[in-house]
């Protein structure tokens, strides 16, 4: 089975800082990955590298059989093929929800506006947001527009789903709203590599997690192998500051 | 008291050289709007090119450019385009010169208010929509631009007021804009009569736009 | 490319700007002092009004309104001519540098008035109100709390309105005032060469490329705090 995700050797430095010091990472399709670890261990930085919002120093990429670090890709292609879920959910202003969602299915991927408003309308509703779809970001809540951007990274049909810390910028009652939406999508079969300080979420939904600190992985295995049984000193540190839910 | 109204409120005369000066107003008006589209649309690239460049140099010949405008008083560089062409052995029809002497000048203003525009949108949304992938220029054109425009949008009028009241400098090249039939009138009639005039009808075209400005800014300020 | 001595030999031809050096620097100064003369009234004006605003009498800011509207709304070379034919009519004969300093200084008070105003209701309501609390009169709270805080909030939209409405010193040429323009103009038909003009053109950029250099730092260290 070729994995979904394969990255290879990563590095990234900005000047003469590395964060990222040779990545190895591969996920499978259907798998949902977490990636956890301390603030400043390079886990953004290498999913930004993902999609290319960050370029490599060094190293190799190869999502859906493309190769992302290759000098000749066509980046806004395997971007269709790639969703992202900001912190900050990144949602536009200036559109509505549906059209937030509908704008690359029509500007992209050339839909007719019928079309493309039909497609987003299934992407709210699956989040469970049809409701919502006139409504413009400043009126829904957090944990709403949110869900609105899992909505936009859906609506492509990628085969491969990041998440950048999705709930860490939201109020704690919001919070679990997104992570259903996180473990419906997890149910329907979609591959999904999450960055995330939610531990408990983590622990019960992940297929396997990834612990990394200073810029490589220090520790992977399954959910239950890296959180009950971790092997390396630095991996029990780490959970054993944040013994209960949340890291910070 | 009489003077005073003799002298400057004549309505004699303002009945006589009306006709006139509508026409001046009318000159006024397609200037105007002959200008702003293309100073606005210069600024807009101006302000993209520094924005979207990463090459140092383009960057800093921009600043240049928009630097050495500001600094430049529109009116000397009327003259110097006007009469300075025919040295060169360019010889440039008024209209030609007058709006390019204009939008030379205020493309820089205009590039000046659409880079703090652009400066303004957070960089997160030019990744959201690249995440989605569409093109740099998609991005721009439907998610980063747009919002430019918006948070910025009191200073585009009111540098379009700016504009309105610029072609009066025209009049000096005898372009027959509003303040030039002013004048013109003013030695036909021997009254300064026509200037006010002029000056009323100003203020009837722009003081309502200057409230409207205000307005706009408040609303701005509030959000 | 233009022959290459044809275009200097045009533009910048040495034996006329010799000729007509002093001439430029003397229309530089005048340029110069109307500038600056324009910036100290323009300014203080528009600050002695906003103040006068604050007083929260309707009869005191109406006025004022008013007269900063029609200030704005009114291209500053209509304010000139106006002022240049309309004083004599009254009694009032001024000289073309009177008249131009005095019509760009309130043109520019209006927008100073403007934007000190908006700092003045950009501070929030509870520092006078902090101030007056410890006892302090309503003008040394003005002088001490508030005013600092509204001139610093409007400095930095106020630069770009000084430059700008200084480098129409240029509409004075308009009436005659012998500020570099006027004389550039006069040389070049003089000497039927064009290198006058030039000077006064490098002559304005010696003066305003500096401030409006100037002008960005300032910016950006004002809109900071």
């Amino acid at each position: 089975m070729m994995p979904i995700l394969e990255v290879t050797g990563l590095r990234k430095s900005y000047g003469s800082t590395e964060v990222l010091r040779g990545v190895d990472l591969h996920i499978n399709a259907g798998e949902l990955v977490c990636v956890i670890g301390p603030s400043g261990s390079g886990k953004s930085t290498m999913l930004r590298c993902c999609n290319l919002l960050e370029t490599p120093t060094q190293g190799k990429i190869v999502a859906n059989g493309h190769e992302v670090t290759s000098p000749s890709v066509n980046i806004n292609r395997v971007r269709q093929d790639i969703g992202m879920v900001f912190q900050q959910f990144n949602l536009y202003p200036h559109l509505t929800a549906l059209n937030n969602v509908a704008l690359a299915l029509k500007k992209v991927q050339g839909k007719s506006t019928s079309e493309a408003d039909e497609l987003a309308m299934a992407a709210l509703d699956q989040v469970g947001l049809a409701a919502k779809a006139k409504s413009f970001p400043a009126q829904l809540s957090g944990g709403q527009q949110q869900r609105v951007g899992i909505a936009r990274a859906i609506a492509l049909k990628p085969h491969v789903l990041l998440f950048d810390e999705p709930t860490s910028a939201l109020d704690p009652e919001l919070v679990e709203d997104v992570l259903n939406v996180m473990r419906d999508l997890r149910q329907r079969g979609m591959t999904m590599l999450v960055v995330t300080h939610e531990m408990a979420f983590a622990h019960a939904a992940a297929d396997r997690v990834v612990f990394m600190d200073g810029g490589v992985v220090v520790e992977e295995g399954s959910a239950a192998d890296v959180f009950e049984r971790p092997r390396e000193a630095r991996t029990k540190s780490f959970l054993a500051r944040y013994a209960n839910g949340r890291a910070s | 008291m009489n003077e005073i109204i003799q002298n400057f409120f004549n309505l004699d005369i303002y009945a006589q050289v009306l006709p006139f000066m509508l026409k001046g107003l009318w000159t006024t008006i397609w200037l105007s709007a002959l200008v702003i589209p293309l100073g606005g649309a210069a600024g807009l690239a101006i302000a993209l090119a520094v924005n979207q460049s990463r090459n140092r140099m383009v960057r800093w010949a921009i600043v240049a450019y928009v630097d050495f405008f500001r600094a430049f008083p529109p009116l000397v560089l009327l003259i110097l385009v006007y009469f300075g062409g025919p040295f060169l052995g360019i010889e440039l029809n008024k209209v030609t010169a007058v709006a390019l002497a204009f939008v030379l000048n205020n493309s820089s203003y205009f590039a000046e208010v659409f880079r703090a525009g652009l400066e303004g949108v957070h960089a997160g949304q030019m990744e959201a929509a690249r995440s989605t992938g569409l093109t740099r220029f998609q991005a721009l054109r439907y998610v980063v631009v747009p919002q430019a425009v918006k948070n910025v949008l009191p200073d585009l009028v009111g540098n379009g007021i700016e504009i309105v009241k610029l072609t009066s400098i025209a009049s000096v090249v005898a372009i027959p804009e509003l303040l030039r039939a002013a004048r013109d009138a003013q030695s036909l009639v021997y009254n300064p009569s026509p200037i006010m005039l002029a000056a009323i009808i100003y203020l009837a075209l722009l003081w309502p736009l200057t409230r409207l400005l205000g307005s706009l800014e408040h609303r701005r300020a509030r959000a | 490319m233009i022959a290459d001595s044809g275009l200097l030999f045009t533009f910048f031809n040495v034996a006329v700007a010799k000729q007509y050096l002093p001439a430029i620097l003397e229309g530089t100064l005048v340029t110069v002092g109307v500038g600056i003369a324009v910036v100290i009234t323009g300014t203080l004006l528009g600050l002695v009004l906003a103040i006068a605003r604050s007083f929260g009498l309707r009869a005191v800011a109406l006025p004022i309104v008013a007269f900063a509207d029609i200030m704005r709304s009114l291209p500053p070379l209509v304010v000139i001519i106006v002022l240049y034919f309309g004083l004599p009519s009254l009694g009032v004969p001024l000289s073309a540098f009177a008249v131009t300093w005095l019509s760009l200084s309130l043109v520019l008070a209006a927008y100073a008035e403007e934007s000190v105003w908006a700092g003045i209701l950009a501070v929030p309501a509870g520092q006078m109100e902090a101030a007056r609390s410890t006892g302090l009169t309503w003008w040394q709270s003005m002088q001490s709390v508030l005013l600092p805080q509204a001139i610093r909030r409007a400095v930095p939209p106020l630069t770009n309105r000084v430059i700008s409405i200084t480098k129409n010193t240029a509409l004075g040429s308009v009436v005659a005032l012998n500020e570099v323009l006027n004389t550039a103009q006069g040389a070049t038909s003089h000497a039927g060469n064009p290198t006058p003009l030039m000077m006064a053109a490098i002559a304005y950029l010696i003066v305003f490329l500096p401030l409006v250099i100037a002008s960005r730092s300032i910016e950006k260290r004002w809109r900071r705090a």
